[in-house]
Order: structure tokens, then C-alpha cells, then sequence
């Protein structure tokens, strides 16, 4: 731990959330109104009971779900007032990693994590699948940073579960992200391989000074590898702080 | 906190998918890459083979609007003679629909393979049934036209044995699927042919027979539209008649009142079909 | 209570059945249908067929080859651009994929219309623009097909895995970027395989669109009927049924493979 530089070092927030809502069109509430800032570099966990709202809350930073109120903003941008193209700007500086992946399952590896450079394309180009070799160049040293350097040509639905995370990891990564967003990146994986994947997007994270916000459903992954915690209970935060504050009540609480 | 990196050098958490899964998702992949190159290169060809007047094409395409145009407004004053057709096509549906589902559900119990008292019947019967649906409904219209003359006859006799043809074969197999113990248990119990079938199958194929019925029903009325046009009776032939005087008010209310129709008849057998499968839970 | 309930269902029953037989003895009426007219048409049919049209002119195999070849050609270049005009009204009328709700809702409407249509109804209205013929009978199968593969193509992009798509989305893709690398993969098989399944309803359509003269076998059975030649129309038949089991067995096989 100890050559790793920690969080508490580094001042600036990069992202602020300030008084988020979400109200779905058939009247579900998924949030009331939450506020939390991360600052650069940081790890920060989020937890809650599933349909606390910990995914609406991911979504609605990117935007690939509309917030109904409050604001986002990210490295000085307004995401919420953000038009397209700004859109594009800010979700291709967040990495998203998914529960269930998320892989285009027909396309192979090395195809899907160069999908982590659409963002900086020409639209055309990239329709096409047309990348430079730089990009080309660089998902590679990605992928074999993750170990599945010999599996780059081999189709997505190929790989296991944990092998597919480390891909959806290297597709995130190709994006050069500032933050990466990550949504229950282990609920769909063994113990094991949920130890394995927590510990590439730490290690990966910590080394590169990216910004990570993850959701997580088990507090002992969140206070293992979160340099602070935030819990969510029915689209509220009812605690911010770090892992060693983290009382039993206190879980219990946010878990009720 | 403290997280020993160089603990574990990737242990893979999960089994690999199988060499045979692999292989059979790369095989499909090339399968349709040549289905592609082929379709492309034949596609070259055929349009080559066929010839086409493309000086033709273009004006022709150019002229479909202007027709378009002519075609407003339809027509209604003809409208009685439209609504007997009308009429017509869904009396001969009804007959044709109606005749072959009596005719086969009385055939099907002698060509399924649990119920069929003989061998040679199973056969004889399923490979006529098989004929009868393998010739298109107007090849049959057209014969039967030229054997007895215009007129809904040969065009209702041309639907019911295309869609005899079709009857038999979903009946039969929708008695093969009755639960072969229930017919083992009235065998032993006693039961003659005729109370085996009547006590033991037609409960549990009634609903199945009803609901090809139905479904039948509509694909008959799509066909009786067009019988007319070969002579065989119905809105087909008002159809042929308007567009050879070229009478295009009169053909745009008819294709209104067919479009209108058949889209009726669709909704509502959609409509039957999703109530169905919600009553049998499937 | 129940007893009531009971007797209403009997009684609803009964309506049905009385609706029924009305509703057959008014068709029956209409059109002078009867069980003696049945018999007696069935016998003349018999007649008509075991001896006008048997045994078929096996001889005239040769002349039926380019009639036989046409009804492919036809079938194979109709299918192909509606395919890909297929292609993209089912990206405006998919509700994943459509850019706007209104172009979704009009694309669904042309489909619905050119499908709901027959075929043979197309080519009667496309006769007079485009003569007598294979170009008519073309456009015909094509008109139809586009109804046909754009409802198909479109319920296939519907089901595409919604997962896919917004992570291709969050990398900051535009609209046509996440339309080609997330959706195209998984749409492809069903494509291809929907394709094959309209180039095998075309092959059937397209025998009978003949009839009213748009080229292939069945303006063949057409005129052998006008002419009187009953055994060369037998084995136009014949030839018809072994292209149908043909082109179903070479589809069915190939679509099994894709998917």
C-alpha cells in the first residue's frame, strides 16, 4: 500500500453531484435528491440494498439515464446542461464497466475494447471501424496489461465471466478515462473472480490516478478497497465516510 | 486496508466454454460470410440473366406516382357490387375453411401415428395431404376454373383442399402429441377404436383444432381475395375486371376495402391467437 | 349462484352455435353451395385431372427450364434490395433504434400497408407502369417483401440486448457509431436468416404472381391452361412442387446453421 499514493493527498473534486432526483415515467422515485463530491484519485464505494437507487445514481452521471433534477458536474462541466456534443466529450472521459459486462458478444475482444475509442472519432470513421494503429497499438498494451493479450482475436462470447470483465475493464481504460464508473463490476462472478476483477480495477486505478466511483451490493469488498464509503437507502445517502467508520448499526441501517 | 497484488497471477474463476461451443460460434460466422458472397455474386447474375429494360424501370417508376395520382379520388358509387363481393369472399372462405376442417378432422384420426388404424392409411393419407399443400391454392383455382367453369365453386373447392392439405397435417400432429398412457389406459380398460378417440383424444386436441382453425381461417381469406383473379369468384375478380377497363377510381376502392378487410381479419386473429396462448398458460 | 352461472354459460353456448350455423347456412346460400354441387364438381375435377392431365409432357422440361430459372432470378434480386431497403426502415421503425418516434410509427405504417396488400394485387396495380413481365412481377415481390422483412427486421432489433448498447453508448459513441458496432453484430444472423426466410416466400409468391402475368412458372401454367395444353401444365406443377421443397430444404438448412 505504501508506495501508492492515497486519496487524502489530493484536494481538487472532480465531480460533484449535487441534489440528483430521478423520477421515472411510471412514477417509481429512484432518487431524492442526493449530494456527494469525489475528489481526484479517489475510490469511492457506493453501497445500498438493490433498489436503493445505486444504479439510477451511476446512469444518470453519464446520462444514459435523464436526471429529473439537481446537478452533475464533472471536471468543470455541467453534465446536465451538457448538448450532444459536450455529451460525448464528458462520456468518453468515463469509463463504464457493467454488472453483466456488456460485451458485444459476436464482435472479438480487441473489437470491443477499440469501442472504448468511438468517443474521440469522427462519427463516420468509427461507424465503419475504421481506428488508427495508434489505437490499435494502444488496445493491445491494454489488453495486455489485463492478461488477455492472447485472446484479442478470439470472439467475446468466447471467454468466461471473469475473462469478460477484464475486458470490459480494457474497453473502459482504452477510453483514457478521468473517472471510471463501475456498476456491481462483480455481482455476476464467484468469490474468486470478484477478488481478482476488484483487484485490476484498484491496481489499475491507483496507478494511472483515475477517479473511480463503484457500486457495490457487499460491504466487504466496499471497505477493502474504497478509500471512502457512501451508502444509499431508497434514494437517499444516509452515510459518507471512510470504511473504518463503517459501524455495524450503521450497515444495518442502510441495508434495512 | 491492504490488498496483496502479487498474490494471484489471474486464476480463472470460471470454466472456459467448451472447444465445441467455440468452434460451432466460428462456423457461424463463416457460414454467413459466404452466404453474403454468394447471395451478392448470384444477386449480379440473376440481374444479368433477367434482362431488364431499365430505360423501362425508370420510366415506369417515374409514371407509379402520376398513376397514384389518377387513382384519387376512389370511387364508392359502385359500392354494392364492391360489398356483394365482399360478401362472396368471405362466404367462399367460410365454406372452404369450414368444409376442410370437417373433412380433416375426421381424416386426421386415421393418419396419426397413435391413432391411425393401419400403416398403409398413415401414409397414403399423409403423403396426399402433403401434395395438396405443396401445389399453390391458385395452380389449384386455375385447374379447377378450367374444369368447371367461373364462378365461387371451383375457387371455394380449390381453398378447402389447400387447406385440407394443411389441416390434416397440424391435426394429426396435434393428436400424436396426446399422452400415449392415456390411450394405453382406455386400451386396457376395454375401449373400442371409436370411444378411444371420442372419450380419450378429442377432449385434449379440441382447443389445439380450434385455434388452426382460426388461424387457417385467415390465411384462407387472404387467398380468397385473390382467387378472382384467375375467374374463381370474389373481390379479386372486381379487382382484374376495374383494372383491365382501367377504371383506377373503381380499383382504389376495391384495394381499400381489401386492405381494409384483411387488416380487420388480422387484428382480430392476433386478437384470438394472444388469448389463446394466455388460456393454455404456454 | 353457481347453478346460475352455469345455466349463463349454457345458454352463451348455445348463441355461439346458433351464430354459427347461420353464418354457414347464409354462406352456403350465397355463393349455391351444396353438398351435391361438392360431389358432383369434385368428380368432374377428378375427371378433368386423371384424364386431361395425365401423364405429364415430360418433353416439355426443356421449354419450362427458362420460365423455371426466371421465377428464381426473380425471387433472388427482389429479395436482395428489399433486404436492404428492409434494412433501414427497420432501424426508423425498431423502438431501440428509431431516431425519432414519428419516423417509427410512419415506417410502421408503410410496412404494414405494403404487407397487408397480396402480392398479386401489386402486380395488377404495377402492370400498367411496367408491362407484362419479370420487371413487374420484380418489383411486385419486391414491394411485398419490404412489408414482410421490415416488420421482421424491426421485432429482431427490438430484442436486441439493451446491455450492449449502453455500453457502447457511455464510451461517448454517437447515434450511428453505437447503430453500427453495438447493434449491427447481434442483428446480422437475424438478417440473413429472415432474408433467407423471403427469398423462400418469394419463390411461392412468385409462381403465382405469374398467373396474372408477371413471368416464371406460373405465367407458364397460365397459358398452357389457355392453350389447352393440360399435360405440359402438370409438369409445370410438378416442377413448381420440386422448387418449393428445393428452396425450403436449402433455406431451413442454412438458417438452422446461422442462429
Amino acid at each position: 500500500m505504501s508506495e501508492i499514493v492515497k486519496a487524502d493527498g489530493i484536494a481538487q473534486p472532480i465531480l460533484t453531484v449535487s441534489a440528483l432526483k430521478k423520477t421515472y415515467k411510471d412514477g417509481t422515485v429512484a432518487l431524492r435528491g442526493v449530494d456527494f463530491t469525489v475528489k481526484a484519485g479517489e475510490i469511492v464505494g457506493i453501497i445500498g440494498s438493490s433498489g436503493a437507487g445505486k444504479s439510477t445514481l451511476m446512469r444518470c452521471i453519464n446520462r444514459l439515464i435523464e436526471p429529473s433534477d439537481g446537478y452533475v458536474y464533472f471536471d468543470g462541466i455541467d453534465v446536465t446542461k451538457s448538448n450532444k456534443h459536450q455529451l460525448r466529450y464528458v462520456r468518453r472521459q468515463m469509463g463504464m464497466i457493467f454488472q453483466s459486462f456488456n460485451l458485444i458478444a459476436r464482435s472479438t475482444v480487441l473489437g470491443n475494447v477499440l469501442n472504448g475509442r468511438l468517443g474521440y472519432m469522427d462519427s463516420v470513421r468509427g461507424a465503419l471501424g475504421i481506428f488508427s494503429k495508434q489505437d490499435i497499438e494502444d488496445a493491445m498494451s491494454i489488453l495486455e496489461r489485463v492478461g488477455l493479450v492472447n485472446q484479442a482475436h478470439k470472439r467475446a462470447d468466447e471467454l468466461s465471466g471473469g475473462q469478460q470483465q477484464r475486458v470490459g475493464i480494457a474497453r473502459a481504460l482504452a477510453q483514457k478515462p478521468k473517472l471510471i464508473l463501475a456498476d456491481e463490476p462483480i455481482a455476476s462472478l464467484d468469490p474468486v473472480t470478484s477478488e481478482n476483477i476488484m483487484d485490476y480495477i484498484y491496481r489499475i486505478c491507483k496507478e494511472d490516478g483515475i477517479t473511480c466511483l463503484i457500486n457495490l451490493h457487499q460491504v466487504e469488498f466496499a471497505k477493502r478497497y474504497a478509500d471512502r464509503i457512501i451508502g444509499i437507502r431508497a434514494g437517499r445517502r444516509v452515510f459518507e465516510g471512510r470504511a473504518q467508520d463503517l459501524a455495524q448499526d450503521v450497515v444495518q441501517e442502510i441495508y434495512a | 486496508m491492504s490488498v496483496d497484488l502479487a498474490k494471484k497471477e489471474m486464476p480463472i474463476g470460471q470454466p472456459e466454454p467448451s472447444g465445441v461451443e467455440q468452434h460451432r460460434n466460428r462456423t457461424n460466422d463463416r457460414y454467413l460470410l459466404w452466404i453474403a458472397l454468394f447471395s451478392i455474386i448470384f444477386f449480379i447474375f440473376a440481374l444479368q440473366q433477367l434482362d431488364f429494360d431499365y430505360g423501362r424501370l425508370i420510366s415506369g417508376t417515374r409514371e407509379l406516382p402520376l398513376m397514384a395520382v389518377k387513382m384519387f379520388p376512389p370511387n364508392f358509387s359502385e359500392w354494392e357490387d364492391v360489398l356483394r363481393s365482399v360478401a362472396e369472399t368471405f362466404q367462399m372462405t367460410w365454406a372452404a375453411t369450414l368444409l376442410s376442417v370437417v373433412v380433416a378432422f375426421v381424416l386426421s384420426f386415421f393418419c396419426a401415428a397413435n391413432t391411425a388404424p393401419s400403416r398403409w392409411m398413415f401414409w397414403f393419407l399423409r403423403g396426399f395431404a402433403a401434395l395438396m399443400r405443396a401445389i399453390p391454392v391458385l395452380v389449384w383455382a386455375i385447374i379447377f376454373v378450367a374444369a368447371l367453369g367461373l364462378g365461387p365453386l371451383p375457387g371455394v373447392l380449390a381453398l378447402a383442399i389447400h387447406s385440407l392439405g394443411m389441416m390434416i397435417k397440424v391435426f394429426s400432429d396435434s393428436i400424436e402429441e396426446v399422452d400415449q398412457r392415456v390411450l394405453e389406459a382406455m386400451r386396457a380398460a376395454g375401449a373400442g377404436w371409436l370411444q378411444m378417440i371420442v372419450r380419450g383424444v378429442l377432449p385434449l386436441v379440441y382447443t389445439s383444432f380450434m385455434s388452426w382453425a382460426l388461424l387457417r381461417f385467415d390465411i384462407d381469406l387472404r387467398y380468397a381475395t385473390v382467387l378472382g383473379m384467375v375467374g374463381a369468384g370474389g373481390i379479386g375478380w372486381q379487382l382484374i375486371r376495374s383494372m383491365h377497363m382501367y377504371e383506377l377510381h373503381d380499383a382504389l376502392f376495391i384495394v381499400m376495402v381489401m386492405f381494409a378487410m384483411l387488416y380487420t381479419v388480422e387484428m382480430m386473429s392476433n386478437f384470438i391467437k394472444k388469448r389463446m396462448i394466455n388460456a393454455n398458460g404456454l | 349462484m353457481s347453478y346460475e352461472r352455469c345455466d349463463d354459460m349454457r345458454w352463451k353456448k348455445f348463441l355461439l352455435i346458433l351464430v354459427l350455423v347461420a353464418i354457414t347456412v347464409w354462406s352456403m346460400a350465397g355463393i349455391d353451395f351444396s353438398i351435391k354441387e361438392i360431389v358432383s364438381g369434385m368428380g368432374e375435377v377428378i375427371r378433368f385431372i386423371t384424364v386431361d392431365m395425365i401423364p405429364p409432357d415430360i418433353s416439355s422440361l426443356f421449354d419450362l427450364m427458362q420460365p423455371l430459372l426466371d421465377t428464381i432470378y426473380m425471387s433472388l434480386v427482389a429479395v436482395v434490395v428489399a433486404a436492404v431497403i428492409s434494412f433501414v426502415l427497420a432501424y426508423l421503425a425498431s423502438s431501440i433504434t428509431t431516431p425519432h418516434p414519428i419516423l417509427q410509427i410512419a415506417a410502421r405504417g408503410v410496412a404494414s400497408i405494403l404487407r397487408t396488400i397480396p402480392d398479386m394485387v401489386w402486380v395488377l396495380l404495377l402492370v400498367p407502369a411496367y408491362g407484362l413481365g419479370t420487371l413487374a412481377g420484380t418489383m411486385a415481390l419486391l414491394i411485398a417483401g419490404v412489408g414482410l422483412l421490415t416488420r421482421s427486421f424491426a421485432e429482431a432489433l427490438d430484442e436486441v440486448d439493451k446491455g450492449q448498447l449502453e455500453a457502447v453508448k457511455a464510451t461517448g459513441a454517437s447515434w450511428l457509431q453505437t447503430m453500427s458496432r453495438a447493434v449491427l453484430p447481434q442483428f446480422l444472423p437475424q438478417f440473413v436468416s429472415w432474408s433467407l426466410f423471403g427469398l423462400d416466400t418469394n419463390v411461392r409468391s412468385s409462381t403465382m404472381i405469374g398467373m396474372v402475368g408477371a413471368g416464371g412458372l406460373g405465367f407458364a401454367i397460365q397459358s398452357g391452361i389457355k392453350l389447352f395444353q393440360f399435360e405440359e401444365v402438370t409438369m409445370a406443377i410438378l416442377m413448381t412442387v420440386v422448387l418449393f421443397i428445393g428452396i425450403e430444404m436449402i433455406t431451413t438448412k442454412l438458417r438452422r446453421r446461422i442462429i
